[in-house]
């Protein structure tokens, strides 16, 4: 049985297509990646699939529940951490999960925050107003509010925006050891190619609303085609004499540095020593590809640069002018 | 379900009654109106008063419709108390629970109104202070304070109801701007009908400030309050509030 099963799914808001028609599939205990650039639609379809706002065509469910037809049955099976911290500043630890437990219909709120709190480290602060917080313990709790009512799918709309390496760090290992310690689904939102490459199982590449491929990091990759050795030369030898070479794909020379497109670098770069004269090389780099490259490769563009939302960027601009 | 609209009326509580200079601010309000504006007519003849305000001080005349006006200011906090909510991205969270959304806009309506009730007791002392005698009478007091409260109910979900689609910061204030005033001097909150010409009459008895302002002076003028002026400000209170939760099913958005 899979957690989350989407189908040909479309969101459109007036003449602007959101989503394009995607369709995926989670399984469960699974931690899946969408990554993307701003406005790509990561965050329409965590609406979507949360049951905020209904899809204009096509099917989706979470948790085994339609999440237009039985949206109750699915909130009650999910939990969502949003990008910035959303507690009340002025209540402390108890009195948030509280409210999280409450809305959620536990009766067993506090045996549940007790368990969430000593989990998360946070038992000895709780009676402390969350205003007080670091940043790093306001996330945690965040996280804590959402696993609350034990749901079987967490949703993590950009889960390490604007923190520092730490705070990351401390991040990524807490969500890989939520799933390894309850089971739970992770569905998150990303524009970090690191993030997505170190937290993800699978990966969903997605810009203007489409789907450009689904894998886990290494298949990805491996659709780039392989590692390139780059190397400085003095001598002077043809291109075709390399291209001879078992393993090499392809060769390019450029500004007198010769790429060579190859299928494991580990293995040809000592097969390439021998044909070319040894002491004419002069430097040598291997690189591997990254989900940027993948990205490039997939979009044609890179991932910071590749779109602008207007529609967030109106709305910022708005919130400042009116806050 | 009902679990769901207790926690949320507490979150509302707690939110206001940790903010203590916001208290000190929403109590000292009122009691400058009863001072300023009480005061304005302490020189006219006592003959005049007894005639038009059968009271011959006019802040025992104003009191209860002091009181009634501020509970249609309060209907400001509801939706200013929504939108901050949807700004900071709450409601969302919220949303995403099995709350339903008519706990969400009950919460609001049920915060406001208390916060408005907070003033009654203050009020009460001040119009003690400027020599209003307030008589004894057990019912009479218990009806008053349930119009109040009805009054509070219809208005917050009157404001909720214009704002429930918004998530700008303006639309409460531009709306308090739009309907308070008219909605205060159409009403006998602070002058007798019988200043007004034959229209303003009509909308006055429409009103539902006027019956709240008039049944708190059924019992501190009279100590004789007249029931079914506290029958519309129920009917008032529950036609907004079954509108609220329509609405509320509808259109409450989460941005």
């Amino acid at each position: 049985m899979y957690s989350i099963e989407v189908e040909g799914l479309l969101k459109k808001y007036g003449d602007f297509v959101a989503l394009n028609s995607i369709s995926f599939k989670v399984g469960e205990g699974e931690i899946f990646g969408m990554l993307g650039p701003n406005g790509a639609g990561k965050t329409t379809t965590i609406k979507v699939l949360t049951g905020l706002i209904p899809p204009t065509a096509g099917k989706a469910s979470v948790a085994g529940f339609d999440v237009v037809k039985q949206t109750q049955e699915v909130k009650a099976r999910i939990g969502w951490i949003s990008s910035d911290v959303i507690l009340d500043d002025d209540l402390n630890a108890w009195e948030n999960l509280e409210i999280q437990g409450k809305l959620q219909g536990i009766k067993d709120w506090r045996e549940r925050s007790e368990g969430v709190l000593k989990y998360f480290d946070l038992l000895q602060f709780a009676k402390r107003p969350v205003g007080k917080y670091s940043t790093g313990m306001r996330k945690k709790l965040e996280i804590a509010s959402a696993l609350i009512h034990s749901p079987s799918v967490i949703f993590v709309d950009e889960p390490t925006i604007g923190l520092d390496v730490n705070t990351r760090s401390m991040l990524w290992d807490l969500i890989k050891s939520i799933r390894k310690e309850m089971g739970v689904t992770v569905f998150l939102t990303t524009h970090y190619m690191e993030e997505a490459d170190s937290l993800c199982d699978r990966i969903a590449v997605i810009t203007q609303g489409k789907i450009a491929a689904i894998g886990s990091p290494a298949e990805l990759k491996s659709k780039v085609g392989g590692d390139v050795i780059e190397m400085e030369t003095v001598d002077g030898f043809t291109p075709e004499q390399l291209k001879g070479v078992k393993g090499v794909l392809d060769v390019k020379v450029t500004d007198g540095k010769v790429r060579v497109k190859v299928e494991s670098a580990d293995k040809t770069v000592v097969e390439l020593m021998r044909v070319l004269n040894f002491s004419s090389i002069k430097s040598l780099k291997i690189e591997k590809p990254t989900l940027d490259t993948v990205f490039m490769e997939l979009t044609g563009k890179k991932l910071d640069d590749s779109e602008v939302d207007y529609r967030k960027f109106y709305m910022t601009i708005r919130r400042a002018r009116s806050g | 379900m009902f679990q769901e609209f207790w926690v949320l009326y507490k979150r509302e509580l707690k939110k206001t009654f940790r903010s203590i200079g916001v208290i000190i601010i929403m109590v000292i309000q009122p009691v400058m109106w009863i001072a300023f504006f009480g005061s304005s007519l302490t020189n006219v003849p006592s003959q005049f008063l007894t005639t038009f305000f059968h009271t011959n001080n006019y802040i025992a005349f104003l009191l209860p419709g002091e009181l009634s006006v501020s509970m249609l200011f309060i209907g400001l906090f509801s939706s200013m108390s929504m939108i901050q909510d949807k700004r900071f991205g709450y409601l969302k969270k919220v949303l995403i629970t099995r709350a339903p959304k008519w706990s969400i806009f009950l919460a609001k309506v049920g915060g406001a109104t208390t916060r408005g009730l907070i003033q009654v007791p203050v009020m009460l002392l001040a119009g003690l202070a400027f020599g209003v005698s307030l008589p004894l009478s057990p019912l009479g007091w218990v009806e008053w304070i349930v119009g109040l409260i009805l009054l509070g109910v219809g208005f917050s979900s009157l404001y909720l109801i214009v704002t429930m689609r918004s998530a700008d910061w303006q639309l409460p204030n531009v709306t308090a701007n739009l309907i308070n005033l008219p909605l205060m001097f159409s009403s006998t909150a602070l002058f007798p009908l019988s200043f007004y010409p034959t229209w303003m009459r009509y909308l006055s008895d429409v009103n539902p400030i006027t019956y709240s302002a008039e049944l708190g002076r059924g019992v501190i003028l009279s100590g004789d309050p007249t029931i079914y002026y506290l029958g519309y400000l129920f009917i008032f209170a529950a036609l907004m509030l079954g509108l609220g939760f329509v609405v509320a099913r509808k259109y409450l958005t989460a941005e």
